[in-house]
């Protein structure tokens, strides 16, 4: 089995964001993987330890993703394509996703696996959008997956009436939630061979396509500004004699609130 | 004239306040509306689904259409879509919105955009206001296609007091089963319970609880108030909760009339999924755990031992108020 796993370096999110003028500051800021993707990785490399796989990792943009690149490396990804080409500054979902298909069609493989959404937009969009440009059967929010067979693979998806169990036929995309697994720390000796492996880094005339094609110059939607989010204010807190405070606050969610 | 289709959010054979929410919405920017309904046994909903604001119902009802799949779904939104001309496709906030939402924009080549809190038209220029980064910072996005297909953050629109619609069906026909992503089966951890996305009021338990015993205990409160009965990841990494109960970024998002938060520390990821809540009140033996600083009431001390407290006078101002409007 060939397995494409897709990796984004984006924000910390722990971290404080400040806006100006409609930008978030760039001073002091962090980037990380994307931690929907750090499982998307563990995930693949888990089918790769139990049931035999070649595994690929491919990232979009970003600038210098070596360290990125070579953390999923560490954990046991074998191959990695970056691409990075200006042209892509402004990449919407649909964009990234035009992109992935022509990675997808340039690697023969069966089966791709994103984070559910990555967290410096989350949006969740990527790689839905990938199995319908790619014409594959695709299951989101997946939380466990099993190989069945060669040909299929069935995976559970938290959905609103309880969890479902699909069978997916391979080719197919599948997106991942954190709770499917727990991303391995990468050992000292992953860490070191990690360091020797190749990247391939490509824009987008070496992978065969054009900014025109995957719609990088004009995407269906871009970010005008961003703006402050409207923090919400923490209000009376009480301390002291349980049954006191509790009484009190319970008059207050009544007869203040009113919402009891 | 703007035209907004709104997917119908249908559970267990009721539709959703959200659905009138999103209605009331499309009527307020001036657009005409339409519902888009797929399921099964859910004609008898077509008076709710034009009093709730629609003036066409687009309905797929087959038997084949009762377990959820994303790809058959679509189909019928597109079809839909393709017959009403619309410019918008407004999902409620639900798993399967999110799902179907994607693949409804690829199909249509229209812009698709998730969680988004607003909308603005002017002209032929859309526009959507979202959050991003765990609800860091928010996002003004600019549609730069004719068609937008968004999912709405729950709590994002309220409902509109004597909004009308008229009854106009048009029936779909039913697309094929997706042979390539067979649903087997849905195993139900909430059957009975109280839906999380639509409860007026919602429990949520953390790490502080402990254990299934600590769980059990604010349970009893979420039974009392007939609460929607939610969790902090911990907890359900712990195998202490069911995953379709999580609230946060990775999980539901809520935003109840009243949010109790027991034993949460609120780190950002839980704090994404609830604070477009009305009321906030968080109970944490930490006086300084990030809960209370999105808490409209805090109460700082032993959950085991404010929890039955808060049962007791909770059950003593409700009996308190009968005898009054008694009197």
């Amino acid at each position: 089995m060939k397995i494409l796993t897709t990796v984004k370096k984006v924000v910390d999110v722990e971290l404080t964001m400040h806006v100006e003028d409609g930008a978030i500051l760039e001073d002091g800021l962090q980037y990380v993987i994307n931690a929907w993707d750090e499982n998307a990785v563990e995930t693949s490399v888990q089918l790769k330890e139990n049931n035999g796989a070649e595994t690929t990792l491919v990232s979009i943009g970003g600038g210098d993703n070596t360290d990125m690149i070579r953390k999923c490396y560490a954990m046991g990804i074998e191959n990695g394509i970056h691409i990075d080409d200006p042209a892509l500054a402004k990449a919407d979902p649909s964009v990234f996703a035009k992109v992935l298909q022509k990675v997808f069609e340039a690697g023969n493989y069966d089966l791709v696996i994103t984070g559910k959404q990555a967290q410096d937009t989350d949006s969740g969009q990527t790689g839905i959008i990938l199995a319908e440009y790619l014409g594959l059967p695709c299951v989101s929010n997946v939380i466990a997956i099993e190989v069945v067979d060669d040909q299929h693979i069935k995976v559970s998806r938290s959905g609103d009436a309880g969890t479902e169990i699909v069978e997916l036929e391979l080719p197919a995309v599948v997106t991942v939630d954190v709770s499917i697994n727990e991303p391995r720390l990468p050992q000292m000796r992953g860490i070191m061979m990690a360091k020797k492996k190749a990247i391939d880094v490509m824009d987008l005339a070496a992978l065969g396509t054009s900014p025109n094609e995957v719609g990088g110059a004009a995407p269906k939607s871009e970010i005008a500004e961003f703006m402050k989010s409207e923090s919400r204010k923490g209000g009376q807190k009480f301390e002291g004699d349980a049954a006191e405070i509790t009484a009190q606050v319970v008059d207050l969610l009544a007869n203040e609130a009113k919402v009891l | 004239m703007a035209k907004v289709l709104i997917i119908a959010d249908i559970k267990q054979g009721v539709l959703k306040g959200s659905t009138a929410e999103l209605l009331s919405k499309a009527k307020a920017i001036g657009a005409e509306t339409a519902v888009v309904a797929v399921g099964s046994n859910i004609e008898s909903l077509t008076p709710d689904l034009a009093n709730a604001g629609s003036d066409t119902q687009y309905i797929a009802d087959d038997p084949s259409l009762e377990l959820f799949s994303a790809g058959p779904y679509a189909s019928c939104v597109v079809d839909a879509a393709k017959q009403f001309g619309t410019n918008m496709i407004w999902f409620g906030f639900s798993e399967s919105g999110k799902a179907v939402a994607p693949r409804v924009a690829a199909q249509l080549d229209a812009a698709c955009a998730t969680e988004i809190t607003d909308v603005e038209l002017s002209g032929d220029q859309i526009e959507v206001i979202r959050p991003a980064i765990t609800n860091k910072v928010m996002q003004r996005v600019k549609i730069n296609t004719d068609k937008l297909v968004a999912v709405v953050r729950a709590g994002a629109f309220e409902a509109t007091e004597g909004i009308t619609g008229t009854e106009n069906v048009v029936k779909l026909s039913i697309p094929a089963a997706d042979l390539k992503a067979v649903i087997k089966e849905i195993v139900s951890d909430a059957s009975g319970e109280i839906d999380l996305a639509d409860a007026d009021v919602v429990i949520s338990v953390g790490r502080g609880v402990k254990d299934q015993a600590g769980v059990d205990l604010v349970k009893e409160l979420a039974n009392d108030l007939k609460a929607g009965f939610g969790s902090s990841r911990a907890m359900v990494d712990g195998g202490f909760m069911a995953h379709n109960k999580q609230v946060g970024q990775t999980g539901k998002i809520v935003a109840p009339s009243l949010y109790m938060a027991i034993g949460i520390s609120g780190a950002i990821q839980h704090l994404a999924g609830m604070t477009g809540s009305k009321v906030i009140l968080a109970v944490n033996k930490n006086t300084e755990a990030p809960i209370f600083n999105v808490a409209d009431y805090g109460i700082v001390g032993d959950l085991f031992e404010v929890v039955p407290i808060l049962r007791e006078e909770i059950k003593k101002m409700k009996m308190l108020r009968v005898i009054m409007q008694h009197n």
